[in-house]
């Protein structure tokens, strides 16, 4: 909200420089988010008279107009609208800046000298208004300072009101706070004004069909009004405040709803048929043309006002076209009515509209204030409009509303705040914010709450009015305390964190992505899952209209973004949730991927030899293989299965304790060539709670074997059908318990071994625990590893 | 054999050794002449066929010959290596890139959570976590959101099509905290959340919070300070000093915003700070009754504190990052600034 100071030293007084005052708004709950300045920077703008328009001999728009500076006469082309002779404008002489900072030179504009520039508001700064020059009174003298002109410069606050505090949008109530600051008297506008016969009751009336809407509406009659512009201060408030101005009746019903927080309508009487108020719920399909030429079609739950007829305005909304103040206006319904907030909120939130009036509404006005604000709004017509008012306000207010009591414990406050505040502080801080004492003795007291305070309902309400007012730079800072209570654990979050240390131990970047993805990006991988998606109703757009169901998708898109911007080599892992709707109902699953593209497997200089898809399968392997040693998995496998995303045969399972609980592979070439990719790409991506299965188990350390150990090799020549992992279980299955290791050290396909077979060496290390093992004992146990290899599988041995 | 053959196998195994000028020549003397088929191993088995009578003479000449040679060949190791040690290898380039794997890093979102997670852990607090999914009750009214509250409307808040929704702030952890355990609680909850805003520079559709609540006897607005006073030491520096502006939020009564002193120009004023010497943190406050109401705790006997902070944010402040988005750009040249 905009505050003026000026307007709000109307209502308070307070001795304090704007910063002193900002800064006590701030710390008192209401936030001052910005100083504005309003008129800096006129040094050397000037009123001018108007004396002589002549059009452009070569242009339409454009006008030559002779301006008088109260020195001498200047020639300036002008291309506003409504320029005229005698007219008194802001004029900014050769050599002189706007506030913009723009320089104004002499130039030649379509080809006729220009000596100086006339302005409108958005060259001043007032607002951004470009339709015309500022025409300013008539009384000012040419050549007097603009500032004194325009009534600047003016300090504007700006103010975040938090939603709890309807009764602070309004000048008066903003001063209303200063003045329990500062300790001040509120100055109350006067609002004494002649009534007039015949009394309103003759002229109008007022029915209330839905009381629970509309728990109060009153209407005044106005006649005789004279329309027109409203004077100079107070279009100038408006517009500071944010309004633009319309006519002084409208004017007059903005500036009090900017004074007291209650929005005003004024109707013209005689549009309304006869003179017939009527608050009801809208009739279905109910058709409105409102104030800005929309038409409404409204629905059943919507408030309207309507006369005999038809509805006339959205009500706490927007008043309609048809009954608008015009020109011609001599007669004024005025209403100052409140409505209930909920349904002012649905309507407005339904038909897209949001104004002033629906912003005060929605928040809650005080109820008990209608009839001063129409009171204030009728003084101010009768001063300026010339307007008669009519005897006597229509006040349908069936169910009055009283002020409420609320009590509060002094210990309560001191322990709940931490702050060692006296009874008598207390005190005098609820009574600085017009909350009566009823009641106090030596437990607590108990106060009265004005109905302009909607907010205050329990003790804990009285108590924030207590800190903020005493002020939250008194709460001491006690050391820290801590405190371990009851189940405190943490072993899965430590591991989580654990986890991912790891996994950059191994040189991989943790990325994050978004959980919401686009159903083309989850189709581009794995159309199978498209069941089991969660899709969002109302999605902001496309991109982000699925919860996703893996993190492969955008693991690849994102080594795709790198390898876009000419990233060669990254690897990447990402620990995020993904979310499938399935026959169990909704699961939310933690996952981690990993993905790596280019030589990241290389730790040498070797980066330039293309990377092959069975060395980017190893090493994408190994990552997985480390983290899952790390995690103490005992029992983890790859099993072939051809996965939608992998190449065929680049693809497989991961199995932990018997169970799919990932995949791993190479990207499919397919997806790849979405992001251009030459080389192939890994990624794997595992369930995390089974990583998280054995944390907890114990470890029982062994003492290492001292006696030596003996090696042997086994090389052979196999089908490319048998898998490393069927020669390891057979050395296995044959060795005795004192086999200790087996390491593949050599690999070699090519013609040498035949076609479809390949070369592998094993190192087999055999110890003891018990003694140092004799070379006739392992030659034994060499041998029938060699045989039961040759047995059981398709091999070759090769021997010496 | 004879004792001369002893005597110039010796002579000829020391000459061998004196001669050896690397390390790999002194290698192969020693495999030479006692390696598992050495010469002064067969020279051994020789010992068999020698004359009975001068068998114990020359087998003590043999052990003698063995142990000379193995203190020899261990004086001239000695000195190539000490040799070398001083010489060097003067050809290699010690500037060549070493090879080994670098480190990878975390993201920044996770390194701030970790490290507030880390910091509070130190106060007792427990990480406690919650779904992303959450229920209108969780989020909203247990959280005291009358209803039409504008953070409810389907322009906010993304609502699946069940009528469930996508938590808004980590705030329903708090619910299903207190709705399993009895007080005292003292709990952090990072977490996703989720808002229905158009992305921007500083609105992405999805960003992170870690959320504290404590609840036991006798809570003050004071133990929050004190508390986040320590935070704010740990994680900005010793220096940090911490002040409460009053604000407003549904689900806490006193509520207050909750500002740091600048870290970067200490109160100052900077560009950082946008001249105030302060940066928002947080915001926290009182659990307000109603909360307690909702998950059935008795408001006679616990008071608790709740303070919520934005890591986005944070991050931005603390790493100078202008646009939220470029941390969901997984840039690996981005990230490994962090
Ligand atoms: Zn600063």
């Amino acid at each position: 909200m905009k505050v003026p100071i000026s307007w709000l030293k109307e209502y308070v007084d307070f001795d304090d420089s704007v910063k002193g005052l900002a800064d006590k708004l701030t710390f008192s709950g209401i936030e001052v988010e910005g100083i504005h300045s309003a008129g800096d920077g006129f040094e050397g703008l000037l009123v001018g008279e108007i004396r002589k328009v002549d059009p452009h001999p070569d242009a339409d728009k454009l006008t030559i107009c002779i301006v008088y500076d109260g020195n001498e006469e200047h020639s300036v082309v002008c291309g506003a609208p409504n320029v005229k002779a005698g007219a008194k404008i802001p004029f900014a002489p050769i050599g002189t800046s706007l506030p913009n900072g723009v320089r104004i030179n002499k130039a030649k504009i379509r080809g006729i000298q220009s000596s100086g520039m006339l302005l409108a508001e958005d060259e001043l700064g007032l607002s951004d208004d470009h339709t015309g020059v500022v025409i300013l009174e008539e009384h000012w003298e040419a050549g007097t300072a603009l500032s004194e002109a325009l009534g600047l410069p003016e300090t504007v606050l700006e103010l975040e009101i938090t939603p709890n505090r309807p009764d602070c949008l309004s000048m008066m109530g903003i001063a209303r706070e200063i003045s329990a600051l500062y300790g001040t008297k509120m100055k109350i506008p006067d609002t004494d004004m002649n009534e007039a016969d015949p009394p309103v009751e003759k002229l109008a009336s007022v029915e209330v069909a839905d009381t629970t809407g509309c728990p109060r509406y009153t209407a005044r009659v106005l006649a005789n009004v004279q329309t027109g512009p409203s004077p100079d201060w107070m279009q100038k408030r408006l517009k500071l405040a944010g309004i633009r101005p319309i006519n002084n009746v409208v004017d007059i019903t903005n500036y009090v709803m900017l004074e007291t927080g209650h929005p005003l309508h004024a109707f013209d009487k005689n549009l309304l048929e006869n003179g017939r108020i009527v608050v009801r719920l809208a009739r279905p399909d109910e058709k409105i043309k409102t104030l800005d030429e929309t038409e409404h079609v409204l629905t059943a739950d919507m408030l309207v006002i309507a006369d005999s007829e038809r509805p006339v305005a959205l009500a706490g909304i927007m008043g309609g076209a048809g009954s608008e103040i015009q020109g011609n206006t001599d007669t004024v319904l005025l209403e100052s009515a409140c409505f209930e907030p909920m349904t002012i909120r649905r309507a407005a939130r339904n038909l897209g509209i949001s104004t002033e009036s629906s912003y005060r509404f929605e928040r809650g006005v005080d109820i008990n204030g209608v009839e001063w604000a129409s009171r204030r709004a009728a003084a101010l017509l009768a001063d300026l409009t010339g307007a008669t008012v009519a005897r006597g306000l229509i006040d349908a207010y069936p169910e009055k509303v009283s002020e409420q009591s609320v009590s509060c414990r002094w210990e309560t406050v001191r322990s709940l705040t931490g702050m060692d505040i006296s009874n008598d502080d207390i005190r005098s801080i609820l009574e600085s914010l017009s909350l009566n004492v009823t009641q106090a003795d030596n437990a607590g007291l108990t106060v009265s709450i004005p109905t302009f305070r909607q907010d205050l309902e329990r003790e804990v309400d009285l108590i924030e009015e207590i800190a903020r007012m005493h002020g939250l730079d008194k709460v001491p800072t006690p050391s820290p305390q801590s405190r371990i209570v009851a189940d405190a654990e943490d072993h899965r979050t430590r591991t989580l964190i654990d986890i991912k240390t790891r996994i950059t131990g191994l040189g991989l970047y943790e990325i994050m992505n978004y959980s919401l993805v686009s159903k083309a990006l989850l189709d581009l991988f794995d159309k199978s899952d498209a069941a089991v998606r969660i899709e969002l109703p109302n999605p902001i757009s496309s991109d982000q209209s699925t919860l996703r169901t893996s993190l492969i998708p955008q693991m690849v898109e994102t080594l795709g973004r790198n390898n876009a911007r000419q990233v060669s080599e990254a690897g990447f892992f990402e620990l995020g949730r993904v979310f499938r709707n399935t026959q169990e109902g909704r699961l939310e699953n933690e996952r981690l991927s990993i993905g790596l593209m280019g030589p990241v497997g290389r730790t040498g200089i070797d980066k330039r030899n293309p990377v092959k898809g069975e060395e980017m399968f190893l090493w994408v392997k190994g990552v997985l293989e480390a983290l899952l040693e790390s995690q103490r998995i005992p029992d983890a496998s790859l099993e072939a299965v051809d996965f939608p995303e992998f190449e065929p045969g680049f693809s497989a399972a991961v199995i932990i304790d018997g169970q799919e609980q990932g995949r791993i592979g190479i990207i499919s070439p397919e997806i790849r060539k979405e992001w251009r990719f030459v080389e192939p790409v890994a990624a794997a991506e595992l369930a995390v709670d089974p990583l998280l299965a054995h944390i907890s188990d114990s470890v029982t350390s062994r003492p290492v074997a001292i006696f030596p150990a003996v090696t042997r090799d086994v090389a052979l020549v196999a089908d490319l059908s048998v898998r490393h992992d069927d020669i390891v279980r057979a050395i296995y299955d044959a060795a005795p318990g004192e086999l200790e290791k087996v390491e593949l050290f050599d690999i070699f396909e090519g013609e040498a071994v035949g076609d479809g077979r390949r070369s592998m060496a094993y190192s087999l290390t055999f110890r003891s625990a018990e003694r140092t093992l004799t070379d006739e004992e392992v030659n034994g146990y060499h041998s029938s590893v060699k045989k039961a290899l040759n047995d059981t599988l398709d091999v070759i041995i090769r021997e010496g | 054999m004879k004792i001369e053959d002893i005597i110039n196998l010796q002579n000829k195994a020391l000459n061998e050794i004196e001669a050896a000028a690397d390390s790999e020549t002194l290698e192969a003397v020693r495999i030479k002449y006692i390696g598992r088929k050495g010469l002064i191993p067969d020279l051994m088995k020789g010992l068999k066929g020698a004359d009975p009578t001068d068998r114990p003479e020359m087998g003590k000449r043999v052990n003698e010959l063995k142990n000379t040679f193995q203190e020899k060949f261990s004086e001239r190791r000695n000195q190539i290596e000490s040799s070398r040690t001083e010489s060097g290898d003067k050809t290699f380039d010690v500037t060549l890139p070493g090879q080994w794997r670098g480190l990878g890093k975390k993201h920044p979102i996770s390194y701030l959570m970790e490290r507030a997670i880390d910091i509070f852990h130190a106060l007792g607090f427990t990480v406690a976590d919650g779904p992303d999914i959450e229920t209108v009750f969780n989020n909203f009214d247990a959280l005291n959101h009358p209803p039409g509250h504008p953070a409810r409307d389907a322009t906010d808040t993304f609502y699946l099509s069940d009528g469930d929704l996508l938590r808004t702030h980590t705030s329903p952890v708090q619910v299903r905290h207190m709705l399993k355990h009895s007080p005292p609680v003292r709990i952090i909850a990072p977490g996703r959340c989720y808002r229905r805003d158009t992305p921007d520079a500083t609105h992405s559709a999805n960003f992170h919070q870690i959320e504290g609540l404590y609840v036991a006897e006798n809570v003050s607005l004071a133990d929050l300070k004190g508390d986040l006073a320590h935070f704010a030491h740990e994680a900005m520096g010793p220096e940090t000093k911490v002040r409460f502006r009053p604000h407003f939020f549904p689900f806490t009564e006193p509520s207050v915003e909750v500002d740091f002193s600048c870290h970067i120009c200490r109160g100052d004023g900077c560009r950082v700070c946008k001249q105030s010497g302060w940066i928002e943190i947080a915001g926290a406050g009182m659990v307000d009754p109603g909360v307690f109401e909702a998950v059935g705790y008795d408001t006679g006997t616990v008071t608790g504190y709740a303070f919520g902070m934005g890591i986005e944010r944070i991050a931005m402040i603390l790493f100078g990052i202008t646009d939220i988005r470029d941390l969901y750009e997984n840039d690996i040249r981005y990230l490994r600034q962090f």
